[in-house]
């Protein structure tokens, strides 16, 4: 049957087929520690958070632990940073790995095919993804899965491009990084990424407006909308500007990696995605902003995705059940010379 | 050695061949052409000179220049049915000069002239033709060979070997860490709260019948198997076909014309150089 899953560094999101319908299972990656009692245990159980114990401390997680972090006045931890396990979390592993199982579940049958997203090397911070993508696929192989990884890039260009022969620029903005992959014919010609993203914007809204980055964050996801008429004091027009500033380095870093290679001479098309692309008014700045910067290669159209937060645990559902097909084939065709 | 590249060695040293007999045949048919006009100038051939000399003026050229344009043809590259109209052409010409032997001066009149000219002529220009259309054909598609011959055995830049060391320790890193195995001393002491295992997390379905799994299968692996004369032939021509027109994915069309400008421009001038350096 397979699997995908787009593990990004706020939301884990797992995409499987049902009959006609892709279910697209998520949860926040973050966590939040608080003192363990008797009384705090039976009220969350009650109020059905979801928490796990360990060593007398109570750890809730995903959504929830946004949740407690505004009543507490604390901050959530997150177990990733900037698309990578965050180096500065040591519960950052063990609270993956529970998100995961959680919503992952237990495979079908034992080597059920899942494709992983993973973020290409950033060409801006001095970070490598490796580690981070050999303890994902460590994680899911434990819980019996037969692993494959592709660049969250990809992902966007199997779920966005199909109609295009997989050809194209998939773009993803997410929280930690933006991933951008070259695809022609369905063959990554260049993957990077860039080292910002939605906490970037939230960051620099917090600092220049004084506001916290989960009331920021929150803002932005609450119906924010890219525009130049804003309140004084709001955190929209701070938005606005960070949103301007993030989408010109985005495009100046893909024209700076477009000379470094030779493209095939195609149009490409473009699909954007990712939980940083959602607000309204994004798609229309991102191609103005990307016709005016005359890139290395010919841009046909843009796009944004269907639905930008599932695109790229799609296109990892798209991959997975190709390899299981793929799979498939290998073994009848065995069969049939045995 | 590949099999590939055995076929391939086999493929060039005929091509060769056939090129290496098509410089002689055009170099012999220059040669005739020479001689031919040399002695209609040194015998100083007119109307009413001696048949003997006419005969003699006529065949060296008529011969000469068949030879020229077949040596030509056959050392460019050759459509499927290329080889077979340089045999026509060849043998119209021959055998008209051949008639023309047989019957020149006896029985050299009307309308037999007409049968013979047309013969020699047809065969002229399905030869002429025959290499006009490749040379077109080669501008617009092809590659020259000698050009092709060149990037089989280019020389690697540091850059790039530098770049292939980085892919291959990169491989062999990831293989590494494929390896490991994590030990997890924490697992046996966490609790787990109550919901935790009675859902999985927020759900969302989405009406998709997942098409691109099978557009993705086709692009990936276009040379799939598929038995002979099943109704998936169409469905994989066309999946080709699309491929092949990647290049023209909403592509405007005086920016096509442009670039087929450019890039026939691109391959005269290479043509040139190669020749001028060889």
């Amino acid at each position: 049957m397979a699997k995908g899953i787009d593990i990004g560094t706020m939301n884990i999101i797992c995409s499987e087929k049902e009959d006609g319908d892709i279910v697209f299972t998520q949860e926040r990656n973050a966590f939040l520690e608080l003192e363990s009692s008797d009384l705090t245990k039976t009220m969350m159980d009650s109020a059905q958070v979801l928490y796990i114990e360990r060593d007398n401390v109570v750890y809730v997680l995903g959504e929830d632990a946004f949740k407690f972090a505004t009543i507490f006045g604390k901050t959530a931890r997150r177990p990733m940073k900037s698309g990578i396990i965050s180096p500065n979390e040591k519960d950052a592993i063990p609270t993956i790995k529970l998100i995961l199982e959680r919503v992952l579940g237990e495979p079908r049958y034992r080597n059920e095919v899942l494709c992983i997203s993973s973020p290409a090397d950033p060409i801006d911070t001095n970070m490598n993804a490796l580690y981070h993508k050999k303890m994902m696929e460590a994680l899911a192989r434990k819980m019996n899965y037969k692993t494959h990884v592709i660049d969250e890039g990809l992902g966007v260009v199997y779920s966005e491009l199909s109609e295009y022969n997989f050809t194209g620029l998939g773009i993803s903005i997410g929280a930690g990084l933006t991933n951008v992959t070259l695809a022609y014919l369905a063959t990554p010609v260049m993957s990077f990424s860039i080292g910002r993203g939605g906490d970037w914007i939230d960051e620099q809204v917090s600092i220049t407006t004084g506001l916290s980055r989960e009331y920021v964050c929150s803002e932005k996801e609450r119906g924010f909308k890219i525009g130049l008429e804003v309140e004084y004091g709001s955190a929209y027009g701070a938005l606005s500007i960070y949103y301007d500033a993030l989408m010109t380095y985005i495009i100046k870093n893909i024209n700076r990696k477009l000379s470094e290679i030779t493209p095939p001479k195609v149009e490409f098309p473009v699909a954007l995605a990712g939980g940083s692309s959602l607000p309204e008014g994004f798609l229309e700045m991102f191609e103005r902003k990307l016709r005016e910067a005359k890139l290395q290669i010919n841009i046909s159209n843009i796009k944004r995705a269907k639905d930008p937060m599932y695109s790229v645990s799609k296109g990892c559902l798209i991959a997975a059940r190709a390899q299981e097909g793929e799979e498939i084939g290998h073994e009848e065709v065995t069969e049939e010379i045995v | 050695m590949d099999s590939n590249v055995i076929a391939q060695h086999r493929i060039l040293k005929h091509g060769s061949l056939i090129y290496y007999a098509g410089s002689a045949i055009f170099a012999s048919g220059i040669a005739l052409f020479a001689v031919g006009t040399a002695f209609i100038m040194m015998q100083k051939i007119h109307y009413g000179s001696e048949p003997e000399k006419i005969f003699l003026s006529s065949i060296f050229i008529g011969v000469g220049a068949t030879m020229i344009l077949t040596g030509m043809n056959m050392m460019m590259r050759q459509t499927r049915y290329g080889y077979h109209l340089i045999g026509a052409g060849t043998f119209a010409s021959l055998f008209a000069l051949l008639v023309f032997t047989y019957n020149y001066p006896q029985k050299w009149y009307y309308p037999l002239i007409n049968y013979v000219l047309a013969l020699y002529v047809v065969g002229l220009l399905v030869l002429v033709g025959n290499a006009f259309a490749n040379v077109v054909l080669w501008m617009i598609e092809g590659k020259p060979d000698t050009v092709m011959r060149r990037e089989v055995q280019r020389i690697y830049t540091d850059e790039e070997i530098e770049r292939d060391i980085e892919d291959a320790t990169r491989k062999s890193i990831e293989l590494s860490a494929s390896e490991l195995i994590f030990k997890e001393p924490y697992a046996k002491d966490v609790k787990y709260g109550k919901i935790f295992h009675e859902k999985r997390g927020t759900t969302t379905r989405i009406k998709d019948n997942l098409d691109e799994v099978t557009s993705l299968v086709k692009t990936v692996n276009p040379g799939e198997r598929i038995k002979s004369g099943s109704a998936e032939i169409e469905g994989a021509s066309k999946n080709l076909l699309d491929i092949l027109r990647v290049g023209s994915v909403k592509k405007s069309k005086s920016r096509e014309i442009k670039d087929k400008i450019v890039d026939t421009m691109e391959r005269f001038y290479s043509l040139i150089t190669v020749k001028r350096g060889g």
